[in-house]
């Protein structure tokens, strides 16, 4: 029997901070519209389970973009981008968010994102509150440790280095067959992508004396870190909600770094009482 | 729990379950490098050729030559080598961002190879607990 998937697979043009870029991104779904944006290295591949969930797309749109250089995206036609490295900052990367719910025509959508991206659900409820009715950050803590973005430059180490650490960071109460497909997945993204990935990381999210500034009235903040995860660690996302009021965080336990592609079904548990609420706080304002 | 792998008794099986495993080698190939690990104060080193582990040098001392060292306490290696380890001894890469275990020496080497020790590992661990 044909076995085919709701997800749509489409290009779109977007001009972010005056460049225009080809971005592949993926849709299903219908209702309250999710951003999911993929982590550093990593592509919409990472939210296929999001994109293909039959009760969450029975209730929610769902829209997963490859950043420029990642995925099916590539980098401009209009630059010669070979002459300098990667490098994602911050303000690029929150403008390519409301660039894309522009084009979209999206609504206020929430905002889902992982690790760096994960990171980034912060900077935009400080920076855009009214462009995002909530923020969904996982695995995320006031700002990056020190840098280790300079080895993924190094000639000597290649995709398989990255292989082996997208495993070290699934728990190991994941199952073995998820595992081992993130850390495929995590390989398809060149060293120097994810290098320039973590410029953001580590140099751009920094929310030192700053969390106290973001308004839960204006943008919910939803906080989820993994029981095993050794970037953000739980108390690391503690302290971080801690500093912002009205923020709500929820440990995952048996899970790590990689979220949702390491566990689905688990992830869906602590995520889909957020979505429902979300979605109840959404009529109560339309009313 | 003692660790198994330091063990010059286990040296023998635990090199031949290493050149076996089908992930391994893949993972290993090309790899010709001397890897130190510490546990404490006991160190072996583990010899690469071509891919395949030709020695476990256990009761190594300060005299035997390597590239790169991993290095943990007794007890983040007894927690690693635990079926379920528990968080931030679950990964060497997990454990060394959280500063229980090191990686000294050539550290290019030992990441260009990373997904081979790493393997190698899992397979101590697997060894460990059977």
């Amino acid at each position: 029997m044909l076995k085919i998937e709701p997800i749509v697979g489409r290009y779109i043009y977007l001009t972010v901070q005056g460049t225009e870029y080809r971005i592949y991104y993926e849709e299903s779904g219908k209702g309250i519209p999710i951003i999911c944006q993929h982590a550093g290295g990593s592509q919409t591949l990472e939210w296929r389970f999001m994109l293909n969930d039959p009760e969450i797309i029975s209730k929610y749109h769902i829209v997963s973009a490859d950043l420029p250089y990642h995925g099916k995206s590539l980098p401009p036609d209009s630059i010669e981008w070979w002459k300098e490295d990667y490098k994602l900052t911050k303000s690029f990367f929150m403008d390519f968010q409301l660039e894309l719910s522009r084009a979209l025509g999206l609504q206020r959508p929430i905002y889902l994102g992982q690790n760096s991206a994960g990171f980034l659900a912060l900077d935009l409820a400080l920076e855009h509150p009214d462009d995002f009715r909530a923020v969904i950050g996982v695995n995320t803590s006031i700002k990056g440790g020190p840098s280790t973005m300079e080895r993924y430059y190094h000639p000597a180490i290649g995709n398989n280095y990255k292989r082996a650490t997208a495993l070290a960071f699934c728990a190991p109460t994941s199952p073995e067959k998820l595992r081992r497909a993130d850390s495929w997945c995590a390989m398809l993204s060149a060293p120097p992508v994810t290098g320039g990935d973590l410029y953001f990381y580590f140099y751009e999210h920094d929310l030192t004396g700053k969390t106290h500034l973001i308004d839960t009235s204006r943008c919910a903040v939803y906080l989820l870190t993994g029981e095993y995860d050794s970037t953000s660690s739980i108390e690391d996302t503690i302290e971080l909600a801690k500093q912002i009021k009205g923020a709500k965080f929820t440990e995952m336990k048996n899970m790590s770094h990689c979220g949702m592609p390491e566990n689905p079904e688990l992830f869906k548990t602590y995520l889909m009482p957020i979505l429902n609420e979300i979605a109840i706080q959404s009529d109560k304002k339309q009313r | 729990m003692a660790v198994r792998f330091t063990n010059p008794l286990n040296s023998d099986q635990f090199r031949k379950a290493v050149n076996t495993d089908p992930e391994f080698k893949i993972a290993a190939r090309y790899m010709t490098k001397d890897a130190c690990i510490e546990v404490g104060e006991v160190r072996c080193i583990v010899k690469f050729r071509d891919g395949i582990v030709s020695q476990i040098k256990t009761e190594a001392t300060f005299a035997d030559p390597w590239d790169f060292a991993i290095r943990g306490s007794v007890d983040a290696w007894e927690k690693f080598l635990q079926l379920v380890p528990p968080r931030f001894y679950d990964g060497l890469f997990a454990g060394m961002i959280r500063g229980n275990f090191r990686i000294d020496g050539d550290t290019i080497s030992a990441f260009s190879h990373f997904w081979a020790i790493t393997r190698l590992l899992d397979i101590f661990r697997e060894l460990q607990n059977k």
